[in-house]
Order: structure tokens, then C-alpha cells, then sequence
């Protein structure tokens, strides 16, 4: 197991590796910089000094070697779009409503899927698993922000219910709430029924129902232990989809998060910003991925001793 | 050893006909009702954008409605008239031309990447699979969205590079089931055969096992397309997509949002018209999944 672990985070760092070069190249060959003359222009000479002053003025590789040996000891740099404040501080205060909204969403919307996923594959081809099917598929299907426009145009244009965009009071979170979990509702509907309906027709359901355990015991001693491996593992990388996600539900709602400051961050070449938040992502998709393996094998017995992952 | 003289009795032809693999996935293909509808819907919105010309009264960035601009939905304007007096109902049909061709394209060019390296990986395993399955990995630890939003920002949007993002980032599905099924068709007798008489790798994988990943390459690259189509209208919301005038939903949503209040048709007529697409082609590849491969039904 701890070769497995050992090995899987070698895996992961190269990968990073890779990962963190190929964005700052990419960053950087995107034409124009943070500070060329827009709205605001600047005596070339000024200009050249504030370059110097963020070592913009030096090779890409020598930015790209002092930037990660900042990220080494947790110093992203300052961020060009407000230089009043670190990147951290930045990120720290803007994660919040993000992290409110989404963690929300996937807490409410999770157990929902789950309980719809086992409804469906209880009642198989009934009305329930009908619904169970649609709210997978339109959940899977439908862009985020074709859905936060539905409900605000439902909701707020129509019946006037809710506040259709803002943050602060808990009514203005309701909505993008909605927003952002329909889509572990519809990952965990999905995921569930079919974990379950697998595990229903093996043959050891079979035998519990025939030496008379109840049908409860059946379903919640052994169906649902045995078939939430897939839904554990598909739990932390949604869990941090959800940070995708913030960009247009934010952008819907008018929620002051970390969503526009994907977009911002590139339109402005906000380099030092723009590379924390890519390697931010990264690093928990990694991380997210790596647990998930552990929590797999450490579920699934069956793949441990041979330490390669499924 | 006497000839007799009658012909020789012909085998009776048999009262039932051999059926291939393909006769009954079609027939399960048309058991399932939702598949079917959503075959229809899509082959309706293909039709309507192919002959657009013919049935809409003006060209897609037209301003030929100025007086109307922000009319709603009547008898002369279906789905009203834009801010800039452009007739709606023309902008929805001519930007199913623009999501269905970036589908279709990016699709073709995920397939055309994903079997190449599909196969490769399957077939020679070792420090090849290592290679590919590295990139597969590298791929899925980058969110896709912030990735072609980098990608946009470098080349400046436009409809070519929306098709080779979303390539660039559909091809992994479409690698990794024909490696498993290349994988599994590798030990089989007819291949070791192949083989054995001499046959190159190339033409092994040629002849043999990429006709043998038809299903599988014809699931992954109807499954391609609705991811390329949400692509693309994500980043047209965002403003990195398709360009203006060109008309695309994704960049119509976002200009509806400003005006949902007042008029309504602004934001609900593309927001319908994604939904509708892509859904359709959604449940039509899983339709065709089912069909091919029967034993993933209903996952």
C-alpha cells in the first residue's frame, strides 16, 4: 500500500510538473502584458520600471524558476489587478462565497442523487426511475448556466419569489444553491442506480434472500455497502468540479466569488494570479484523484495486493 | 460412381434469414422510444440548418428590423426581433449551423486523434500505453474549460480553434475505449493467425482490430459531440468563443441575461435551443450505445 501511495504521488508530481510549465509558457505566449498602454497609458520609461519591478523584464524560464520557488515556501506574488493585497489574501477572501455556494450545493444535491439513484434501482422501470433517468440526463447534459438562467427566469423573473442575483443574506443563496447541485444530484443518480442494480443481480443477494434475511437488512448491510465504492470515489473530483462551476454560476447570480477572476485574471494578464488559481486546481484535482484511488483500494480489498489502480 | 440423371436436389432455402450483429442492434436501437425521438429531433435541426436560407426572411446579421428592434414573439417575427433588429427565429437556426458543424468537427478530428493513439496504446502496451496514458493523465488533472480558456486567450477564438480545443480534449474518451477494446481483441485466435502468417503490426491494426472497435469508435464520436457543442457555447458566453456577428447560442444567452427582465424571448429562445441540442444528441449517442453494446445498457 505504500508503494501504491509512493508511486502514485511520484506519478502525480511529474505530472504537476508538466502541468505547471505548460501553463506558464502558455500564459506568457499570449500576446500583450499587464501593463501595455489601455485605458491608462504610461511614459515607456515608467513602464519598463514596473516591469523590472515585477521581473517581467526577465527570460520566461527564470520567471518560471523564481515564481515556483515562491510557490514553494507559499508566496504566489501579488496580484496586478489589486496590488493592495497578496494573491493568498486575495484567494482566501474570495473563495468563500465559492466555497459557501458549492460546498452547499454538493452537500444538498449528493444525498439527493443518492436517494433517487436507490429509489430508481429499487422500483426499476417505474415512474421513479423514469425521473431518477431524466434528472441524471438533463443534469448531465444541460450547461450550468443554461440552468441558473431557467431558474432565474422561473423564480425571480416570473414568480417573483427570490432574489434573482447578490450575495449576503442566506434568501439570495438559494437559487445558485439549486444552480450548483444539480450536478452531483445527477452524477450520484447516476452513479447510484447503476452501482446498485450491479450489485442486486450478483449471486450473493441471491443467497441472503434465500437462507430469509430481510429485505432491509439485504439492502442496507450488504447492496449499499458493497456498491458505495463508486460513489466515494466520484465524490472529491466533483467536489472540486465545483470550482469550474463557480464561473458561470457566479457570473449568473452576481455572486462576488472566485469565478470571475478565472476570466479576469486572463483578460488582464494577471500572471501571478492567473497562475495560482491554475495551480490551485490543479493541485486538488491531483490530490483528489490520488485519495480517491486510496479510498478504492482500501474499500476494495480485491485491487490492493496488486498495487496497480483500475 | 453413377450420375444420375435428375438434378441434384438444391438445399432447401431456409425459412428465416441469417442475421447480422448490426440488424439486431438496430432493432434494439428502435425499441428504445427516447433514443428514437432524440434521432428525430436532432435529423430536424440539421435538416432546418442545412436549408435555413429557405426558411428564414433575412440573413443572420441582417439588421433589417431596426423599427421592431426588441419586438416579441408574433405571427411575423416567431421568436421576435433581437436588440439590433435582427429577426430572432433566423439568429436560433443559423447558429444550430455553428454548433452543429463545431460538433460534428470536433468530433471527427477526437476520432481521428483517439484511434491512431487508441490503438498504439493497446496493441504495443510497454512504454508506449505508459506514454499515452501519461498525456490521458495530464489532460484529466486540467479542468478543461480553464485550459481552452487559456488556449482561446493564446489563439484569439474563433471557430477553428474552438474545433481543435475541443478535439484536443475529446480525443482522451474516444483513446481509451478503442484501447480497451484493441486490448481485448489482441489475444483473440484470428489475430494471433494474422500473425502468425506474417502479418505487420500495421496492418494487423488496420485489418483486424480497428474494424473489430467500430462500435465503440462510433459511440465515442457521437458522445463527442455535445461535449464540443457545450464547449463551445461556454466559452461564447464567456466571450472567448465564436466571435460576433456570428451567431452562437452560448454568446446569445449572454446577451438574453441582460435583458430577461423586459424581453423575455431574448434569453429563453437560445437557452431552449442548447438544451433541446444537445440533449437530443446526448440521448441519441446512448441510444446507439445500448444498441452497439449491449451489455453497458442503462449505465
Amino acid at each position: 500500500m505504500t508503494v501504491f501511495i509512493l508511486r502514485r504521488l511520484l506519478s502525480i508530481m511529474v505530472t504537476f510538473f508538466i502541468v505547471s510549465v505548460l501553463i506558464f509558457v502558455m500564459m506568457h505566449a499570449i500576446k500583450g502584458g499587464p501593463f501595455d498602454a489601455g485605458d491608462m497609458p504610461m511614459p515607456p520609461a515608467v513602464r519598463d520600471r514596473i516591469m523590472a519591478k515585477y521581473g517581467l523584464d526577465q527570460p520566461i524560464y527564470v520567471q518560471y524558476l523564481k515564481y515556483m520557488w515562491g510557490v514553494l515556501r507559499l508566496d504566489f506574488g501579488v496580484p496586478f489587478q489589486s496590488p493592495g493585497e497578496t494573491v493568498l489574501e486575495l484567494i482566501g477572501r474570495a473563495w468563500v462565497p465559492s466555497l459557501v455556494l458549492g460546498g452547499l450545493g454538493v452537500l444538498i444535491g449528493a444525498p439527493l442523487g443518492i436517494l433517487l439513484g436507490m429509489a430508481a434501482a429499487l422500483r426499476r422501470n417505474t415512474w421513479v426511475d423514469y425521473l431518477a433517468s431524466a434528472v441524471a440526463t438533463l443534469g448531465l447534459t444541460i450547461p450550468v448556466f443554461v440552468t441558473s438562467m431557467l431558474l432565474i427566469l422561473v423564480f425571480a423573473v416570473w414568480l417573483a419569489w427570490l432574489p434573482a442575483s447578490g450575495w449576503g443574506e442566506p434568501k439570495k443563496w438559494i437559487l445558485p444553491i439549486i444552480a450548483y447541485a444539480t450536478i452531483p444530484m445527477a452524477t450520484y443518480a447516476r452513479y447510484t442506480r447503476s452501482a446498485m442494480l450491479d450489485t442486486l443481480n450478483k449471486p450473493f443477494v441471491t443467497v441472503l434472500r434465500a437462507k430469509g434475511l430481510s429485505e432491509r437488512r439485504i439492502l442496507f448491510q450488504h447492496v449499499l455497502r458493497n456498491s458505495s465504492i463508486p460513489m466515494v470515489t466520484v465524490f472529491l473530483p466533483m467536489f472540486i468540479g465545483t470550482a469550474t462551476g463557480s464561473i458561470f454560476v457566479e457570473a449568473m447570480f452576481r455572486v462576488p466569488g472566485l469565478g470571475a477572476y478565472f476570466v479576469s485574471s486572463i483578460r488582464t494578464r494577471d500572471y501571478p494570479l492567473e497562475m495560482a488559481l491554475m495551480l490551485m486546481l490543479t493541485v486538488m484535482f491531483c490530490l483528489a484523484y490520488l485519495l480517491s484511488d486510496i479510498l478504492y483500494a482500501w474499500l476494495n480489498p480485491r485491487i490492493r495486493v496488486g498495487g496497480r489502480k483500475g | 460412381m453413377t450420375v444420375t440423371s435428375a438434378t441434384p436436389t438444391p438445399t432447401p432455402t431456409p425459412t428465416y434469414r441469417q442475421r447480422g450483429p448490426l440488424w439486431f442492434a438496430w432493432r434494439r436501437f428502435v425499441a428504445n422510444k427516447g433514443a428514437v425521438v432524440a434521432g428525430a429531433v436532432l435529423a430536424v435541426i440539421m435538416v432546418m440548418a442545412i436549408i435555413a436560407p429557405f426558411i428564414t426572411k433575412a440573413g443572420p446579421n441582417a439588421q433589417d428590423f431596426l423599427t421592431d428592434s426588441l419586438a416579441a414573439p408574433s405571427a411575423t417575427y416567431w421568436f421576435g426581433v433581437d436588440d439590433l433588429g435582427r429577426d430572432f427565429f433566423t439568429r436560433i437556426i443559423y447558429g444550430a449551423r455553428v454548433s452543429l458543424t463545431i460538433g460534428f468537427a470536433a468530433a471527427t478530428f477526437s476520432v481521428l486523434i483517439g484511434i491512431p493513439l487508441g490503438a498504439l496504446a493497446g496493441y504495443y502496451e510497454g512504454w508506449v500505453d505508459w506514454v499515452i496514458m501519461r498525456v490521458i493523465e495530464i489532460f484529466s488533472v486540467v479542468p478543461p474549460l480553464l485550459a481552452a480558456m487559456l488556449l482561446g486567450a493564446l489563439t484569439r477564438g474563433g471557430f477553428l480553434t474552438i474545433v481543435v480545443i475541443s478535439a484536443l480534449f475529446g480525443w482522451v474518451q474516444v483513446c481509451l475505449l478503442v484501447r480497451a477494446q484493441i486490448k481485448a481483441f489482441k489475444e483473440k485466435e484470428f489475430v494471433r493467425a494474422a500473425q502468425a502468417l506474417g502479418a505487420s503490426p500495421g496492418y494487423v491494426i488496420r485489418r483486424h482490430l480497428i474494424p473489430n472497435s467500430i462500435s465503440p469508435i462510433i459511440v465515442g464520436f457521437v458522445l463527442a459531440i455535445p461535449l464540443a457543442m457545450m464547449l463551445e457555447a461556454s466559452l461564447s458566453f464567456l466571450g472567448i468563443g465564436v466571435p460576433p456577428p456570428t451567431p452562437s447560442w452560448g454568446q446569445m444567452i449572454n446577451t438574453g441575461m441582460s435583458f430577461m427582465y423586459f424581453y423575455w424571448h431574448m434569453a429563453v429562445f437560445p437557452t431552449a435551443a442548447l438544451a433541446i441540442t444537445v440533449l437530443a444528441t446526448t440521448l441519441f449517442g446512448d441510444g446507439l450505445r445500448d444498441a452497439l453494446d449491449p451489455t453497458m445498457k442503462g449505465r
